[in-house]
């Protein structure tokens, strides 16, 4: 990560202030439907703003999550088993954003399953 | 040595040494917190991933976080997100140049301690009086 310290340390600050509000709306939810089975899950994974935050949350947090577990691989782990970590910390946070648009995407435009 | 003695170097104070400081030990949680949170980051994004893709496995998921042990991780992934959501806001407000003072960053960790621990008691009884467990 040679000189990318200025934009990450941006993006990390700016994902955590991103955050405040999605947490927020992202417990409200699960409070307000605890319980719920999945024909109720899915109509409410299926309306375009709830859709649209849980993939914000999701996505946005996994940014933050990958810088975050960097930093912490960087101070504890070093060498080539570094890099490797780094390497599937990176793999794992796009897997989890990719994956997630995808459930939702289909979620939204698919009545079947 | 010009002697030609040797003596051991001399390393710097290891952890274990240090007394145990309030700000020591919200800083190291923080850390613990965001390194929990990436686990339930991941448990999240399955969740949503079986509900689109495969529903008995999805049923099994919920029926599990629904189970005492399962409630049991989901109260500690509540009280690390609201951990790590409040010292982060004091993260954020460090970086303005504020709150660095010692005594301040005493009060603000105490604080964030205790409430989290409050807030988060207050949601996971929310959502359990929600789903009529309570």
């Amino acid at each position: 990560m040679a000189h990318k310290g200025t934009s990450t340390f941006i993006i990390q600050r700016l994902t955590a202030v991103i955050l405040i509000p999605l947490i927020g709306w992202f417990l409200w939810s699960v409070v307000a439907h605890a319980g719920d089975d999945i024909v109720a899950t899915r109509a409410w994974a299926e309306k375009p703003l709830n859709a649209v935050m849980l993939g914000a949350f999701i996505s946005i947090g996994a940014i933050h999550m990958r810088i975050g577990m960097f930093e912490v691989i960087q101070d504890y782990v070093h060498g080539s088993l570094g890099s490797l970590l780094k390497m599937l910390n990176w793999a794992l946070s796009l897997l989890v954003i990719g994956l997630t648009w995808w459930s939702l995407f289909e979620i939204s435009f698919t009545r079947l399953f | 040595m010009a002697e030609g003695t040797t003596r051991a170097k001399p390393l710097s104070p290891h952890l274990q040494i240090w007394g145990w400081t309030v700000t020591m030990a919200s800083s190291i949680t923080h850390r613990a917190t965001g390194v929990a949170l990436y686990s339930g980051t991941i448990i999240l994004a399955l969740w949503v991933v079986l509900l689109n893709f495969h529903a008995p496995s999805f049923a099994h998921l919920t029926t599990f976080l629904a189970s005492p042990i399962g409630v049991i991780i989901l109260s500690g992934y509540t009280w690390a997100l609201i951990f790590h959501l409040m010292n982060g806001i004091r993260h954020l407000y460090w970086d303005s140049g504020r709150g660095l003072n010692y005594e301040t960053a005493k009060k603000t960790a105490w604080f964030i301690f205790i409430a989290s621990f409050v807030v988060s008691a207050f949601i996971v009884w929310s959502a359990l009086s929600t789903r009529g467990a309570i």
